[in-house]
C-alpha cells in the first residue's frame, strides 16, 4: 500500500490490474446471463469476464488455461451484483499469480461459497423488491397510456443497478481474498437478506390484494330484493377472494407443483365454472 | 408491409432478448416490450396500456437459480401485435401470451439444454489449450447467436401466427372467453405466491399479511406501503440490533 506503482492506472498502487481491466471486466459483467446452459449455467460468461484479468497476470500458457478452466465451472449468481465475485476473484487471481504458496483451489472455494448468499440476497432484492416496486409504480401510469410507465419502470431498476453493479466490482477487489470473513462477521449478508424480504413481503402482500380479481356473481334473495352475495363478503374481509386463491397458490407451490400445470389447471376449472354459469 | 412489420417485429424481438447481454437490465419485460410493439404499428397508446397487462400476467416471471420462466417476450409481442392489428380486446392478448410464452419456452429449453452447453463445452476445449481468444469468441457467439436465434422464432411467429390464431380464436365459445377471463385476473396469484415462496419464512409472514391487509382495508398504493415497508424495516432493524448487543454483551463478560 505505501509503494508507489510506476504506472498510475492500475486500480490500487501493488495491484497489476489496470483501470482498463476494470472497465473491461464491468462492461464483460453486463452479458453474465446471455449464455446461459442447464449444464454449469453462467460459466461460459463467467471466464469471459475473467479474460482480461487473466490475460494481465498470466503469461504462461500453462496458467493461462489453468486459470480459465478454473472460471469455466459452474456458476449460479444474480447477474446485477455479479460483480462482487468477480472482484474478489480476480484480487484472488492476483494473489495467486504473485505467491506460490497460494492455493489455487481456494478460489472457486470462496467462489462457490459465496455465489448462494449472494444469489439468495440479489434475486430477491432485484427480482423480488425492486422489480416489484418497479412494476406497481409503472402499472399505474401504464394503465393510462402514460408513456413515463415503461421509462419509470427502467429507471427505478436500473439507477441502483449499475451503481450497485460498480460498487461492488471495486468493493471486490477492494477487499478480495479476506472480503469472505469480514462479511461473515459483521451478519451484513443477514441484515440485507431481511430488510430485503421485509419490504419485499409487504410490496406482494399489497399488490396481490389490489391486483387479483375474482367476484362472485351469484345473488341472494329473489326478485327485486336480490343482493349480490359479494357486497356481503367485502364488509366482513374486502379482498377476500384474492387472498383466498395467494394462499391456494401459495400450498400448490409448496407441494411443488409446477406452475405451468397449475396455470393450464386454473384455466381449465375457470372454463369449466363459466359452462357451468359460476362464475 | 406484412415484411416490413415482421422486419420490425424481429428488431424489436432481438432488442428485448439482449436484455440479457447488456445488464440484465429488464427490458425484456411486457412493460417495456408492448409499448415498443405499438410504436411499429402505429398505436402507441394501446401498446403501452397493454404492457400494463400483460406486465401482470407474468408477474411472477423471472428467472431464478435453474428454473427459467415462460417466454413472456414471444408471449408479449406477438399477442400486443395481434391486438393492436386487429383492434381486438385486451383480454385476448393475455390469452394469447400464455400459451405462446409456454410454447416459446420449449424452444429456450432446446437452447438451453443443447446448443448452450455445446458452446461451454467448445470453451473447456480452448481453455485447455489456454486459448484466451477462443473463449472470449465462443461467448460472443453463443450469447449473441441464441438471441438471434430466437428473433427469428418470434418473427416467424408474428408473420404465420397471427391470420391462424384468429381463425381459431373464432371457433371459440362464450363461455370459454369468459371463463378465460375469470382465469386472467387469478392468474397473478400464481405470481406473487412465488415471489413469496422465495422470501417468506415464519418470522416474516406478518410482513406478507400487514402490506395485504394495508391494501384491502384501507386502498393504499403499492409506492405508500413500500415507504411504510422502509419504515417498518427500519423498526424492526433497531429493535433486532437492540436485542443482538445485549446477547453479544452477555457473552462476553
Amino acid at each position: 500500500m505505501t509503494t508507489n506503482s510506476k504506472k498510475a492506472i492500475t486500480i490500487s498502487p501493488d495491484s497489476q490490474i489496470t483501470k482498463k481491466d476494470f472497465y473491461s471486466c464491468f462492461f464483460r459483467s453486463l452479458t453474465l446471463d446471455s449464455s446461459w446452459n442447464y449444464e454449469r449455467m453462467q460459466n461460459l460468461a463467467y471466464a469471459y469476464m475473467m479474460a482480461p484479468i487473466i490475460r494481465r497476470l498470466y503469461t504462461d500458457e500453462k496458467d493461462r488455461a489453468e486459470a480459465l478452466q478454473r472460471h469455466l465451472e459452474f456458476m449460479s449468481v444474480t447477474p446485477h451484483i455479479c460483480t462482487l465475485l468477480v472482484g474478489i476473484s480476480g484480487a484472488m487471481e492476483e494473489e495467486n499469480a504473485r505467491n506460490d504458496e497460494f492455493d489455487a483451489a481456494s478460489i472457486n472455494a470462496v467462489k462457490s461459497s459465496l455465489m448462494g448468499p449472494m444469489a439468495g440476497v440479489g434475486d430477491s432484492f432485484f427480482w423480488g423488491t425492486l422489480k416489484v416496486i418497479a412494476a406497481g409504480v409503472a402499472i399505474s401510469l401504464s394503465n393510462q397510456g402514460n408513456i413515463m410507465g415503461p421509462i419509470v419502470f427502467l429507471l427505478i431498476i436500473n439507477v441502483p443497478h449499475f451503481v450497485l453493479r460498480y460498487i461492488c466490482l471495486d468493493k471486490g477487489f477492494q477487499l478480495g481474498a479476506k472480503f469472505f470473513n469480514d462479511l461473515g462477521n459483521s451478519g451484513i449478508i443477514s441484515k440485507i437478506t431481511t430488510a430485503a424480504s421485509i419490504l419485499g413481503l409487504m410490496v406482494i402482500g399489497g399488490m396481490a390484494a389490489s391486483n387479483i380479481y375474482f367476484e362472485l356473481p351469484i345473488q341472494i334473495g329473489s326478485g327485486d330484493f336480490a343482493e349480490p352475495l359479494q357486497g356481503y363478503i367485502d364488509q366482513i374481509m374486502p379482498a377476500f377472494f384474492p387472498a383466498m386463491f395467494f394462499l391456494i397458490m401459495y400450498w400448490l407451490l409448496g407441494k411443488k407443483v409446477k406452475t405451468t400445470t397449475i396455470l393450464i389447471g386454473l384455466i381449465a376449472v375457470c372454463i369449466l365454472l363459466a359452462a357451468m354459469g359460476v362464475v | 408491409m406484412q415484411i416490413t412489420q415482421t422486419f420490425l417485429i424481429i428488431l424489436i424481438a432481438f432488442f428485448a432478448y439482449m436484455h440479457s447481454y447488456v445488464g440484465s437490465t429488464m427490458h425484456n419485460r411486457p412493460i417495456v416490450v408492448a409499448p415498443l410493439v405499438g410504436l411499429v404499428l402505429g398505436d402507441l397508446e394501446t401498446g403501452i396500456k397493454l404492457g400494463a397487462t400483460l406486465e401482470l400476467v407474468f408477474m411472477g416471471a423471472f428467472p431464478i437459480g435453474a428454473s427459467n420462466p415462460p417466454d413472456f417476450v414471444a408471449g408479449s409481442i406477438i399477442a400486443s401485435a395481434y391486438v393492436i392489428t386487429t383492434g381486438q380486446d385486451f383480454t385476448n392478448a393475455v390469452l394469447l401470451a400464455v400459451p405462446i410464452a409456454t410454447l416459446v419456452l420449449l424452444i429456450d429449453n432446446v437452447q438451453m439444454t443443447v446448443l448452450l452447453t455445446w458452446a461451454s463445452h467448445i470453451a473447456d476445449k480452448f481453455a485447455l489449450k489456454g486459448d484466451i481468444k477462443g473463449v472470449e469468441r465462443t461467448q460472443i457467439i453463443a450469447g449473441i447467436g441464441n438471441k438471434i436465434i430466437l428473433a427469428c422464432v418470434v418473427g416467424l411467429g408474428f408473420y404465420l401466427g397471427v391470420p391462424f390464431i384468429e381463425k381459431i380464436l373464432a371457433y371459440i365459445p362464450d363461455y370459454v372467453s369468459h371463463g378465460l377471463d375469470v382465469a386472467a385476473g387469478i392468474i397473478p396469484a400464481i405470481g406473487f405466491a412465488m415471489l413469496a415462496r422465495m422470501m417468506v419464512t415464519k418470522k416474516m409472514v406478518p410482513f406478507l399479511l400487514l402490506g395485504f391487509l394495508l391494501a384491502a382495508y384501507m386502498e393504499i398504493t403499492v409506492v405508500g406501503i413500500a415507504l411504510m415497508g422502509v419504515v417498518v424495516v427500519l423498526i424492526y432493524l433497531n429493535f433486532t440490533n437492540e436485542s443482538k448487543e445485549v446477547v453479544e454483551d452477555d457473552n462476553e463478560f
